[in-house]
């Protein structure tokens, strides 16, 4: 509906939400920005190891419909409270150590899924019982400042999650979750150790060429149950999970359009990671793939669409997709699904392929602007680092007549956030002309 | 697409007491019209500056009454036979201006398939216009509408229909998308504008791209789903199954000026090719794209007995003669995941999204399966040989259906409703050629 379409109206509650957070020292924008303080503004964000301090955390994350919703979270060393948690990057063969230190009025732990022979405080971790009932899918840091050390060779390359593995089904909805990649023994630009063959997983070197994708959802009475929860100091959470429904669905903690804002971005002060794709259209100067990294941290198979390109999946939890005799059974697909808790690799690229231009025009009469609704993202110019004419008062994000090409999740009633369509799990991929925008 | 297939021309309608009555009025009203009716001028001809043009507009199409959904299904302000609003598109090639502007408020669902050969044959732009005829039913909503070419390789964004990145069509204004196809296969297209609702609300389709390779002669096929080399996705006859999904409330409110919550979405009707079983075996309405047959005022003309089919004329009944290879090309354009069996013969997967199922060295990674999986924006290709001819009938029956039951007979008594069609097996030499998809 036009009424919910016009992202003038959409962005007015927006706009109120973001004088209330000006006062507050934060603002709020969509455009794609410069980097900020922490990290490059586009691109896989790592929190190097391979030995890592964890501390759990709790805080707040902003939606796209201007809600605010209560999480947990574990940090590195001491920062503040984020979500997701922190993509831990370690290399083939480092015996990774993650110290768990758990302040929540709850017992907490991680579990390593993919990872074999990962050790608690030095014994192989076990699921736990008491007394015959289940009370973890692995060993725990106690509640109220226990501790404990899990250690594991890093045997395979790949990308992995990590989450809790105590009471999941609110814990890891809480947002007790993040990526785990391990870099092959190849080098940083491969996803696996395949350098000598001839369908290799290298990928484009440039900054925002290697992207995460984590899948996640949200059912807000949940978190506001957990909350009331803690605030009394622990103790049963009054939720039934037969009731469970997520009403938000997130890429890498964020709601479109959040996802295309910079990593970092001040005014989503603890949702860090960005998930746009930012890169040059290939060619042959520019053969190399840009990869995305998805991981899905939802309760059900999600098919995410990358408009204008198939990707090509080249690896699944951990494991490159390769028969027995080392035939590439990489595929491709334009709805890339992962099910719930798994993980995989996708290479993509993107050719200007009629290379339109002024002096190569395209084949047809624009309408101009008189006749056409402008999306906020288009530059004016059907031409690549070109700009046109703009409806007077409209704004354009553009900033040089670069691309903004959509990936999105295609069930499509989770493309939403508590009703309000066209937010939530999606992003963008930013072509920028050759050479980049001046 | 160069012949003039209107049901009635427009000699016949001067032949009508009623339409000369109506032309009496209108010759007074809009002497512009007198030129274009009493003269009628060949309108299907080389000067059409597009391939295929589509409206974007409302209708009504008709679902199983029974069971009721209250108070959303049947819809009360449907009128007779039908009972569930839609948006949707209208193929309005050829149409005179004032028979296209007529359309509004007869949308089509599914929406039209259409074709076009591989640009490395043709060396041709392929246009599709779009106009957009506003809603009847919801004047308040001023909604732009697109067409968003579901896994074009390389869109860029102007011809992408994605709306942030790119234009929309207000209403009243008209927009000609241009595509050149390198990558042969089955797609899906949809308008982009508030996806959820414009998806859900029925404005989805599907598209093939013919491979370079038909015409040549390879493994006895001349036809063939990719360039494979070799005629392994080479077929007699092809079949699109649309795969969409209705969840009555949505619908409902759209006519009702109410905002559904899209986080309860759910699955009241699944349908194949915009039916349901077992109105999926009804013939065929007006399916040809380039050709498409339509009453003097542009309206679809229903089969008689199927009235209330009107706007929704593709048939999923496939038929076939012992022997031959018959392509299945699947898309989903509903939200859940569907799982499509065919029982009694197996099917090789050869495509999927688009892409002829081979590893980036040659390895074949086809497969066989009775049972095809499709998520939301998944396309699919699958053969089967049919089976040799048993009788005593004259035809042998196997069944196609979604394996969630419950959408393959929407809660209705008896099985009927959902995903669910035929193939039927006839002796050989049987069936003339297949000039048409679905047919």
């Amino acid at each position: 509906m036009q009424t919910r379409f016009n992202l003038k109206k959409l962005l007015w509650p927006v706009v109120l939400v973001a004088v209330v957070l000006f006062s507050l020292g934060l603002g709020r924008d969509v455009a794609p920005a410069t980097a900020q303080a922490g990290g490059p503004a586009d691109g896989i964000i790592c929190t190097d190891g391979p030995t890592f301090n964890l501390n759990t955390r709790t805080g707040y994350v902003l939606t796209p419909d201007g809600n605010v919703v209560y999480m947990w979270g574990y940090s590195a060393g001491n920062d503040a409270f984020q979500h997701p948690s922190p993509v831990l990057c370690v290399n083939e063969g480092d015996t990774v150590t993650v110290i768990l230190h758990n302040s929540l009025p709850y017992d907490v732990s991680i579990s390593f899924p993919g990872q074999e022979n990962v050790f608690a405080d030095g014994q192989p971790v076990q699921p736990q019982f008491d007394a015959g009932v289940l009370t973890s899918l692995t060993n725990i840091a106690p509640k109220n400042g226990g501790s404990i050390t899990y250690t594991f060779v890093a045997s395979r390359p790949g990308t992995f999650l990590y989450q809790s593995g105590t009471d999941p089904a609110i814990q890891v909805r809480m947002g007790l979750f993040g990526a785990l990649i391990v870099r092959p023994a190849a080098g940083s630009y491969y996803v696996y150790n395949d350098a000598a063959s001839a369908s290799t997983s290298e990928f484009n070197h440039a900054v925002g060429a290697e992207v995460m994708t984590l899948q996640s959802e949200i059912d807000p009475y949940l978190n506001q149950a957990v909350e009331q929860a803690v605030m009394a100091g622990g103790g049963p959470i009054s939720f039934n999970m037969a009731n469970y429904h997520p009403r938000y669905w997130f890429v890498n903690g964020r709601g479109f359009p959040d996802t295309i804002a910079p990593n970092f971005a001040s005014w989503l002060p603890s949702q860090p990671y960005g998930a746009l794709v930012h890169i040059e259209p290939n060619s042959l100067a520019n053969p190399l793939p840009y990869l995305e990294r998805f991981l899905n941290v939802t309760s059900q198979a999600t098919p995410f669409h990358p408009h204008g390109k198939n990707g090509l999946i080249i690896g699944q939890d951990g494991n490159p997709l390769r028969g027995p005799g080392g035939e590439d059974l990489s595929y491709e697909t334009f709805a890339l699904v992962s099910t719930s808790g798994q993980t995989y690799e996708a290479l993509f690229r993107w050719y200007n392929r009629e290379e339109y231009s002024t002096s190569n025009p395209i084949t047809v009469t624009d309408p101009g602007w008189q006749n056409l609704q402008f999306g906020p993202y288009y530059s004016g110019s059907p031409y690549l680092g070109e700009t046109g004419p703009m409806p007077p008062g409209f704004s354009s994000m553009s900033q040089c007549g670069e691309y903004y090409i959509i990936s999105h999740n295609h069930a499509l009633y989770q493309l939403t956030s508590w009703g309000v369509p066209m937010t939530g799990p999606g992003t963008f991929m930013r072509v920028d002309p050759p050479g980049g925008c001046p | 697409m160069s012949t003039n297939s209107y049901k009635f021309s427009r000699r016949d309608f001067l032949k009508l007491g009623g339409g000369l009555a109506a032309l009496a009025v209108a010759d007074r009203m809009f002497p512009s019209l007198r030129k274009s009716i009493l003269h009628p001028i060949d309108v299907v001809s080389a000067q059409n500056d597009y391939d295929i043009f589509f409206a974007g507009t409302d209708g009504w199409i008709h679902l199983p009454e029974t069971p009721a959904i209250p108070p959303f299904h049947p819809d009360v302000l449907a009128p007779a036979p039908f009972t569930t609003y839609v948006f949707g598109f209208r193929n309005v090639s050829n149409m005179s201006a004032a028979q296209r502007l007529n359309q509004k408020m007869k949308a089509q669902h599914s929406a039209p398939v259409f074709w076009m050969d591989q640009y490395e044959k043709t060396n041709t732009d392929f246009k599709l216009k779009l106009t957009n005829l506003g809603l009847q039913i919801r004047p308040d909503l001023t909604d732009a509408h697109t067409v968003h070419w579901h896994g074009f390789r390389d869109a860029i964004p102007y011809f992408d229909g994605e709306p942030h990145g790119s234009v929309a069509v207000p209403p009243g204004k008209e927009f000609t998308y241009v595509y050149r196809p390198h990558e042969p296969g089955t797609y899906m297209f949809h308008c982009h504008v508030e996806d959820v609702e414009h998806v859900q609300m029925g404005m989805a389709g599907m598209v093939f791209v013919r491979p370079s390779q038909d015409g040549t002669s390879l493994g006895g096929f001349t036809k063939f789903a990719y360039n494979d080399g070799d005629g392994m996705t080479g077929f007699d006859r092809e079949f699109s199954m649309m795969l969409t999904e209705m969840w009555a409330e949505a619908h409902w409110a759209d006519a009702h000026i109410q905002l559904p919550e899209w986080s309860d979405y759910h699955v009241d009707f699944a349908l194949l090719n915009g039916r349901t079983y077992p109105d999926t075996l009804a013939p065929n309405g007006s399916i040809d794209p380039f050709n498409p047959v339509y009453d003097a005022n542009g309206d679809m003309i229903p089969t008689p007995g199927y009235e209330h089919l009107q706007y929704q004329p593709i048939s999923s009944l496939v038929n076939c003669n012992e022997g031959e290879r018959v392509l299945l090309r699947f898309a989903n354009l509903g939200f859940m995941p569907i799982t499509m069996t065919l029982d009694g013969i197996p099917m090789r997967v050869v495509g999927k999204d688009a892409t002829l199922l081979r590893g980036r060295d040659g390895a074949d990674i086809s497969y066989m399966t009775s049972n095809i999986l499709l998520h939301a924006g998944n396309s699919a290709d699958a053969i089967f040989t049919a089976p040799a001819y048993q009788g005593p009938g004259p035809y042998d029956t196997y069944l196609l259906y979604n394996r969630n039951y419950k959408l393959s007979n929407n809660l209705s008594a008896g099985g009927l409703g959902g995903q669910m069609t035929e193939v039927r097996v006839y002796p050989a030499g049987t069936l003339p050629p297949q000039t048409l998809p679905n047919t």
